[in-house]
């Protein structure tokens, strides 16, 4: 086997790319810089298969009515379970739950519904400042629309954000800042877009 | 509670930092102002201790400054004000004023004096013995014990005046006994009115001066304004740490780090802190004015003040 792969033409001598380099070469938007959109493709490859992430899209352009061009892609997703709880959210879980166990139902306690995030992709080696943050914000909306729901009727969308229920506690603006470090790290951080007060986890 | 406080409050300018050396403008400043300061004022025969400081209180050039834009304080340079009033001052003036010292020292001394003696007759009557009129000078178990559980007396007085330690006391007892009881006590007053006249705030051109803060000050004040109390942030490597209410009532929200609009800073400083800040249950804030302000929305974002300081705050995500 091996003698014969040596033998072989000169070009069978450099590997077959990865499924991974095969991801990354296709569908490059034309709109920003390449390794913008090959970092997009990192971290939406990431959150598919570490982080069991669906109906993941890659925008290019702002989903506010006007359709800027964004700084750069900017990625959208469903996560598996919940990514972030605010704590008056989280005080009113615990309160349902303490007021369930009270009753005795035997019904299972339900998490909360997960919602779409934001994810914003970026190399640890990236110098950022106030201004590009607020760049990404001021294009982008509170929660990302379903890339489902864009095929249906506009009024519909206007209605209901994304297949769960509208959280009355999700009033500002967040982002998943998706760190990449070049050994292929991947860290997510949530950024608000204003004072929250933090979790008490 | 407290006695009233005259506004302005003056704040002591030493050396290049502020302090406030009245405890009631201490307690005025923090509970209607929403700033604490920092205590720093250590007793000299305590020179390790590094908790439960007193007066002074140090202020940091933001609180400064905002207390002094709110017109609620301004700042004194406290060494010039000295060398001059001390100068200017009469020799009768001079007079009063130690006799005054003196006085007080006096009566400092009378009353440790007796509750010293308090104590004693009250050891004795423990013991069964009743308080001989010169037991004073027989009593050696007495005094001994005496200094032993008196070690308030002997940090709080005068090294001059407190009672020596019980080897001492063995040895030379009488002799410093009756010197104790004659001597006063020497004063350290904390302020330095009423022996010179209080000063007056600066009228008609004030505040000419607003004292200098750093780069930071616009998200010290939004901050502030929103109604967070802010202490210094070394303690966990910020510039700040924002409290929703007294410090001494809450623990902190944010660690917050001030920066300029355009400046930029590597996204690791932003991991650190808000792993840091998700570790102590905290977010990592980060914030500064909006130079440009041209964000479209920017009546409904919530991150934007008055003074157009928008704010981020961090938190690890949990993956």
């Amino acid at each position: 086997m091996a003698l014969s792969r040596a033998s072989g033409p000169a070009a069978r001598l450099s590997p077959p790319p990865s499924a991974l380099s095969e991801t990354m070469k296709t569908a490059e938007d034309n709109c920003h810089e390449p390794y913008l959109h090959h970092l997009a493709q990192r971290v939406a490859h990431n959150l598919q298969y570490q982080h069991q992430w669906t109906a993941i899209s890659i925008h290019t352009n702002s989903p506010l009515a006007d359709s800027h061009l964004l700084p750069r892609p900017i990625i959208s997703g469903l996560p598996p379970q919940r990514i972030y709880v605010h704590p008056d959210e989280q005080i009113e879980l615990l309160k349902d739950e303490s007021k369930r166990k009270a009753e005795s139902t035997a019904s299972k306690p339900e998490g909360p519904v997960p919602e779409r995030e934001w994810v914003l992709p970026a190399h640890l080696k990236e110098k950022w400042s106030l201004k590009s943050f607020a760049a990404i914000f001021d294009e982008i909306g509170t929660v990302p629309r379903d890339p489902d729901d864009q095929k249906q009727d506009r009024d519909d969308i206007s209605q209901s954000v994304g297949t769960s229920t509208i959280n009355k506690w999700r009033t500002i603006k967040r982002v998943m800042l998706a760190t990449v470090d070049d050994d292929g790290t991947i860290v997510y951080y949530i950024v608000h877009d204003g004072i929250v007060k933090p979790r008490q986890n | 509670m407290a006695t009233a406080v005259t506004l302005p409050v003056p704040i002591s300018q030493v050396a290049g930092r502020y302090f406030l050396y009245n405890a009631d403008v201490v307690t005025f400043i923090r509970r209607e102002h929403h700033i604490t300061g920092v205590l720093i004022g250590n007793l000299p025969q305590a020179p390790q201790q590094n908790i439960f400081s007193g007066i002074p209180s140090e202020l940091m050039p933001e609180e400064v400054r905002l207390l002094v834009e709110k017109k609620v304080a301004y700042v004194i340079e406290d060494a010039a004000r000295h060398r001059n009033a001390f100068r200017n001052m009469s020799g009768s003036e001079r007079m009063a004023v130690l006799a005054a010292f003196d006085k007080q020292g006096r009566e400092a001394a009378r009353k440790a004096q007796n509750k010293a003696s308090k104590r004693q007759e009250e050891a004795l009557k423990r013991k069964g013995m009743t308080a001989a009129p010169k037991v004073r000078n027989d009593s050696r178990a007495s005094a001994s014990s005496e200094a032993g559980v008196d070690e308030d007396e002997i940090l709080f007085a005068s090294p001059a005046n407190s009672f020596p330690t019980p080897t001492l006391a063995s040895t030379a007892s009488q002799a410093s006994v009756s010197v104790n009881e004659s001597k006063p006590f020497g004063i350290t007053p904390a302020m330095s009115y009423p022996a010179l006249s209080p000063p007056t705030p600066p009228s008609e051109s004030w505040p000419t001066s607003i004292p200098e803060a750093p780069p930071s000050y616009p998200l010290f004040k939004y901050l502030h304004d929103k109604g967070y109390f802010l202490s210094p942030g070394l303690r966990f490597g910020a510039q700040y740490m924002a409290y929703p209410g007294d410090p001494l009532r809450f623990h902190s929200h944010f660690l917050a780090v001030g920066k300029e609009w355009e400046e930029e800073w590597e996204l690791g400083e932003l991991v650190g802190g808000g792993r840091l800040g998700t570790g102590v249950k905290k977010g990592f804030l980060v914030g500064g004015t909006a130079t440009d302000s041209v964000s479209k929305d920017s009546n409904t974002n919530e991150g934007l003040g008055d003074q157009g300081v928008r704010a981020f705050c961090v938190e690890w995500s949990g993956m």
